[in-house]
């Protein structure tokens, strides 16, 4: 019997699945990385710990579940978070810490590039938009302000690179990850000279970059003695967290749109055409050559929820945040739906799409005298969906939308797919017990594989039985809210600027 | 009876007095319980106000007092006890103690490592002194054990509460860096699961259970990640000897090191350094 292993290097972990041939699941494995915060704008991880976590974790789920039942492992197909740079020296040795997605210390690099007419060529050519986040003016900043690291440094890589190289001694990268470098002509398909030129670098400085299902070498000597895999086991480079959630949602084709939420969140769109955006709000990603994965990311997640809970839960034991959580949200399903008129804006952690303002803040607004303790719990988890549907109704003014899937830990609550459902007033489909991101690898493996034609047909065979329905009346409440709530992200602007800039004074 | 004991006292100061409480640094144990008033005290360089109810505690050898000697008015109760420091920096409670030597050690190390001298409301601690006087002073049989009792009690309920204070039990993520911060800091020593969950104020078993299902693994395993992941780093320097990697980064020898390493990654250290320092 074969089997098929997919690894997500995600934000905070990795997570190691096996499926069988037909896509059901035999096992699976977390293991947790931490994430560096050693100054303010910082947010680093160490590529060595994110490689022995992933080693540790794949042998423990092969000794466990993969050869006692003797499974051959037919391939490994990886996938990553996006936006990750690391310096490595001409051994290919690590030149301090990888700069993650979270990273904001290209903060003047992206405004002076947002500045400049440039930036519209440069957004236009590589479909990434100009931010802190971008690998482009990640490198910027290490040209700029660490000249020692940036003279040492023989390539600029993501993550996955570097993994997918310490095992088979290549380096590539797949064309999701490259696409989101801001580096990369989405339309041609190669690195892009004015961004190469922006950064100052030449193209022998980044890794090449190769369709998601390329193979990369053979796994190396020593791993296949201590995982105890063939030589012919087959190393799929794989493509984006972002992009294989989609693909895993059976999103290809007309219609359909994803819904990421998880700590932070975003909506998906796939096609065959780059959406054009006068205002540069979304992203274009790539799958493969002539499909587009394009979108609009939120930092405000899940993760907005948790601080909610930790801030007015009742925590009745130490660290048990997931009870605390339901438990909130039994009080808020109490609460009519529109909270009674207290509206929330979510962006505790500044905001992407639409928006794209790093200064926004949060608020609670419309208060009255009438307003307890619940209505705050029920209109936290809304602010947090009506910044969803922010995103997805931006994304409506390019493209028709029917129905959406929806994944990720916070989105499949049952109250918060409800809730989307109503506020987005068309049905959510998902699957339970399910993970989207690894099962879009394994779609992949299973089209390199030949299991499948194409990614299309792979797709089609994505079942996503459960669904929610909206319901009328809801939407009709939710819809006056939004109006406010998009009112009040867009004219704040001067206050979140003026509130921020006391924010910084005193830290 | 009680040379652990150093001083033990109660003082109401009615007038405001000079000089009457100096800068000084001793090798003792001092932890003062405030009853009434309110006092700006200095504590390893740094000030802190203290209000009834509150008890500051200072380190052996850290430097406690009023900065200009003033003492306010205000009573407060304090007790010196003596501990003892082991040549690798560790504090450990003497032979009175009822305490296992794995807790004292624990307790220990969490005084070093959870460095916050203040601790707020923790009016536990002015009941243990007045039990500890009362006993001392009645002499009834059974007193001198029930004393020592007492100051274990003491350091037990004082340990809790400043683990408490750093993690208020809502956190894990933030929480769980800091532990993973304080195993860095310290990642030659022979960590064992207790001193890690009392550094998180937990049970070794409720610990181990939110380790595992926040970070997949359990706390020596992920213990061993950082170790191997801290190596791989300095064997690709060539500057440091493969024993001296081993040792500074908590493997008994450098046996164990090879064997765990090579283990996981299916390379010897030596053969590891050298495939990644080819060019060089």
């Amino acid at each position: 019997m074969e089997c098929i292993i997919t690894i997500e290097l995600g934000t905070n972990a990795v997570r190691v699945f096996a499926f069988d041939m037909n896509g059901h699941v035999i096992g699976s494995l977390k293991g947790y990385y931490p994430t560096f915060h050693t100054e303010p704008d910082y947010s680093e991880q160490d590529p060595e710990q994110i490689f022995i976590t992933m080693l540790y974790v794949l042998k423990n789920l092969l000794n466990e579940r993969i050869h006692p039942k003797k499974y051959k492992v037919a391939c490994i197909c990886f996938s990553a978070a996006m936006h990750s740079v690391l310096a490595v020296d001409k051994n290919g040795n690590p030149l301090g810490n990888a700069i993650t997605w979270a990273d904001n210390r290209a903060k003047k690099e992206a405004q002076e590039l947002n500045n400049s007419p440039l930036g519209d060529t440069i957004y236009t050519a590589t479909g990434t938009p100009i931010h802190p986040m971008s690998p482009l003016l990640k490198i910027c900043w290490i040209k700029n302000s660490d000249k020692e690291r940036f003279r040492l440094t023989s390539k600029f890589i993501s993550i996955k690179t570097y993994i997918i190289q310490q095992l088979t001694g290549e380096y590539f990268t797949d064309y999701s990850i490259a696409s989101a470098t801001g580096l990369l002509n989405i339309h041609k398909v190669q690195w892009e000279p004015d961004a190469l030129a922006y950064a100052g670098i030449t193209a022998d400085r980044l890794a090449e970059p190769a369709p998601v299902f390329t193979t990369s070498g053979k796994l190396k000597k020593a791993y296949q003695n201590s995982l105890g895999l063939s030589p012919d086991t087959k190393i799929i480079i794989g493509s984006s967290d972002g992009c294989m959630a989609t693909l895993g949602d059976g999103v290809k084709g007309e219609g359909k749109a994803s819904i990421t939420i998880e700590d932070s969140g975003a909506v998906r769109v796939m096609g065959d055409k780059v959406l054009q955006d006068k205002q540069r709000r979304f992203f274009n990603y790539l799958l493969t050559e002539d499909c587009y994965v394009s979108g609009g990311p939120t930092n405000n997640g899940g993760i907005i929820f948790e601080w909610f809970t930790r801030q007015f839960g009742f925590f009745r034991d130490p660290f048990d945040i997931e009870h605390s959580m339901q438990e909130l949200m039994a009080e808020a399903a109490k609460v009519p739906v529109g909270s009674d008129g207290l509206l929330f804006l979510p962006y505790l952690l500044g905001e992407r799409a639409p928006i794209w303002n790093a200064n926004a803040r949060g608020m609670y607004f419309g208060l009255n005298i009438k307003h307890e303790r619940n209505h705050f719990v029920r209109a936290t988890i809304e602010g947090i969906l009506y910044e969803i549907y922010s995103i997805g109704k931006t994304l409506e003014e390019h493209r028709d939308i029917k129905s959406i899937s929806i994944n990720g830990s916070f989105g499949t609550i049952p109250f918060c797919t409800q809730m989307l459902a109503d506020i987005f007033n068309k049905p959510v489909r998902l699957r339970r017990n399910f993970h989207s991101v690894s099962y879009g690898a394994y779609l992949i493996s299973a089209t390199a594989m030949g299991i499948y034609k194409s990614l299309d047909d792979a797709a089609r065979t994505v079942e996503l039985p459960d669904v929610y329905r909206p319901q009328k009346q809801n939407h009709t409440v939710y819809a006056a809210y939004f109006n406010i709530f998009e009112r009040l992200s867009t004219q704040l602007s001067d206050a979140f600027e003026a509130i921020v800039n006391l924010q910084q004074l005193k830290a | 009876m009680f040379p652990h004991i150093l001083e033990l006292g109660i003082r109401k100061n009615v007038s405001i007095q000079l000089n009457a409480f100096t800068l000084s640094a001793t090798e003792g144990l001092r932890i003062y319980h405030i009853i009434d008033g309110k006092f700006e005290w200095r504590i390893n360089q740094r000030q802190y106000v203290f209000y009834p109810g509150d008890v500051a505690v200072i380190l052996p050898g850290q430097e406690f007092g009023s900065e200009n000697g003033v003492l306010e008015i205000g009573s407060f109760s304090w007790i010196h006890i003596s501990i003892q420091k082991k040549n690798n920096g560790e504090i450990v409670l003497g032979k009175w103690s009822g305490l296992s030597e794995s807790e004292s050690l624990a307790i220990g190390k969490i005084l070093l490592l959870n460095n916050s001298p203040a601790l707020v409301k923790f009016n536990e601690a002015g009941k243990i002194f007045k039990c500890i006087q009362s006993e001392i002073t009645g002499q009834e049989i059974g007193y001198v054990t029930r004393v020592n009792h007492q100051i274990d009690e003491l350091l037990i309920q004082l340990t809790r509460q400043l683990t408490r204070q750093v993690n208020p039990g809502r956190d894990f993520p933030k929480t769980f860096m800091n532990l993973e911060q304080a195993l860095r800091q310290n990642l030659a020593h022979q960590w064992t699961v207790e001193e890690m969950a009392a550094l998180v104020g937990l049970g070794t078993t409720l610990f181990t259970e939110r380790v595992k299902s926040y970070s997949g693994f359990s706390p020596i395993n992920y213990l061993i990640n950082i170790r191997i992941s801290e190596a791989i780093k300095l064997l690709k320097r060539p500057d440091i000897s493969v024993t001296d990697i081993a040792l500074d980064t908590g493997f008994y020898s450098s046996q164990h090191f090879s064997t765990t390493f090579k283990k996981l990654t299916g390379y010897r250290p030596s053969e590891f350094r050298k495939i990644h320092l080819r060019n060089k």
